[in-house]
């Protein structure tokens, strides 16, 4: 839930740098609909690995495992990374 | 156009109809439907074996990478595909125009120059998700909507994510393809009544001529070069936006919900926000084969530097490599010593760009100035200044040296040496 909570935060100040403050559900696409830039997804990458220590030269990187909130959560806990 | 576009052929529109009739009618075919038709547009295109054989070529490394991932190719198959392909130019340029082996060998890098960027996104495809398999790859090769050298809308795995899933999504997309299409069509009516209004009503040259008089040292009056320079900046972007948009239309209509190639360009407050927005494809085709590998490899602890030299990897390097392996053919007609330094202006024009695409990266605003002036106006107008002037050295017609550029760039600010 607290992980949830962060990627969202994240997520939200992301899209409202852009000007975007429309909603979004937990499982809408950001990447692919355009909403988020490749610009965008190098900040998501930062972002989870300064708070996970998720390291994507190991797992590789794929714009769709950063596509929606619920897509980075099941990355976050894949990997069993932790805060 | 100058872009190396594969619109369909005006005889293959019947291709085209009818298979985006046997795909809509048959959304559970669509990929083979895909595949066939693109094989088909391949047959009705000059040079059919060539092509063949750049299909197959390309199917065969990505069946490789997929089956020995591990080895040497498999761990890094695009950095292998560009190497093989740089040395293939390299080959060839060695060879003497008296050699028989000259003309086989510019075929050769001619097809692989035609093809090279759809096997590279092929083989980022081998271990995406969902997986795509031959059939699928080959349809994403010059797909039948048409395309340039830049794959439209990249690789099979892309094209997997983002098709309809049903009915109602179809008919949704294709709706989209539709007002795509008109809005193409209307953009080329527009073209045509500027051009004709601006150039032969008003007689204000185009920006090539207004160069080529600068170098004759007999410029048009700087106002003249300003009004031209401004004018082809416009043009440019029509053109992209409308050949953009027809391929984008075509593979909507098929199915596929790819986002618009331009979209509001003009409404870009920040230099890399209209990088993002004018030539959407090429910049992801930058993105995937020379920024992500830069920033996942190096400065991994600092921050800023890493952003900055992953910037420099694909707004510099990639952008260099694109178009000089693009315009091949320079170094057969004026040699590769000519070739590499007529290509200076648009080097420079390169780095300028991974410059300000670098500083415009670190200084994103965490919120957004409000207000239109402020906010929207005054940051959108130094956006467009910019590129309009950084357009002074994107010409890549490479006829004159940058003196002759910067001579011109300084006309405009009444600076005449």
């Amino acid at each position: 839930m607290e992980n949830k909570l962060a990627i969202r935060q994240f997520i939200e100040r992301l899209l409202a740098q852009k000007g975007d403050r429309q909603p979004f559900r937990d499982s809408d696409s950001l990447i692919l609909s355009g909403r988020l830039q490749s610009v965008d997804a190098v900040e998501v990458v930062v972002f989870l690995e300064e708070q996970w220590s998720i390291d994507f030269t190991q797992i590789g990187f794929d714009h769709n495992q950063i596509d929606s909130v619920d897509a980075i959560l099941a990355l976050i806990e894949s990997v069993g990374a932790s805060k | 156009m100058g872009y190396g576009c594969f619109l369909p052929q005006p005889d293959a529109w019947m291709l085209v109809t009818v298979s985006i009739a046997l795909i809509t009618f048959l959304p559970k075919l669509r990929w083979r439907l895909v595949a066939l038709a693109t094989l088909s547009a391949i047959v009705l295109q000059p040079g059919v074996p060539y092509s063949l054989v750049a299909v197959v070529f390309g199917l065969l490394l990505f069946w490789c990478a997929r089956r020995w991932p591990q080895s040497w190719f498999g761990k890094r198959p695009v950095a292998m595909l560009l190497a093989g392909f740089t040395l293939t130019i390299v080959a060839s340029s060695a060879v003497p125009r008296t050699s028989a082996l000259f003309t086989p060998a510019w075929v050769v890098v001619d097809i692989f120059a035609k093809y090279v960027w759809f096997i590279a996104y092929a083989l980022t495809d081998r271990s995406a998700s969902p997986q795509a398999d031959l059939p699928l790859e080959a349809g994403a090769f010059q797909p039948f909507w048409g395309s340039t050298g830049v794959p439209f809308p990249k690789g099979a795995a892309y094209l997997r994510r983002i098709e309809a899933r049903d009915a109602d999504q179809l008919a949704v997309t294709q709706l989209k393809g539709v007002k795509l299409l008109a809005w193409a069509l209307l953009l080329m009516v527009f073209e045509r009544l500027w051009m004709f209004f601006f150039h032969t009503y008003l007689h204000i040259p185009l920006a090539s001529a207004a160069l080529d008089m600068s170098v004759r040292r007999t410029p048009y009056p700087w106002y003249v070069c300003w009004e031209s320079q401004v004018l082809s900046f416009f043009e440019f972007l029509l053109q992209l936006s409308i050949f953009g948009h027809q391929f984008i239309a075509g593979c909507r209509v098929a199915g596929f919900n790819a986002l618009r190639n331009t979209c509001r360009p003009l409404s870009s407050t920040t230099i890399i926000d209209f990088f993002n927005r004018f030539y959407f494809y090429f910049k992801e085709l930058l993105v995937e084969f020379f920024f992500y590998p830069a920033f996942f490899r190096y400065f991994r602890k600092h921050r800023r530097l890493r952003v900055v030299v992953a910037t420099f990897a694909a707004a510099t390097f990639g952008n260099m490599f694109y178009h000089f392996t693009r315009d091949y053919w320079m170094i057969p007609v004026y040699g590769t010593v000519n070739a590499c330094l007529n290509f200076q202006v648009f080097a420079f024009y390169c780095v300028v760009l991974g410059a300000a695409l670098s500083i415009s990266q670190i200084r994103r605003r965490s919120t957004p100035r409000s207000g239109f002036f402020q906010g929207r106006l005054l940051p959108a107008s130094g956006v467009v200044l910019f590129y309009c002037l950084l357009d002074v050295f994107g010409s890549t017609q490479r006829n004159y040296p940058l003196s002759e550029h910067f001579r011109f760039l300084g006309h405009l600010f009444g600076i005449n040496v």
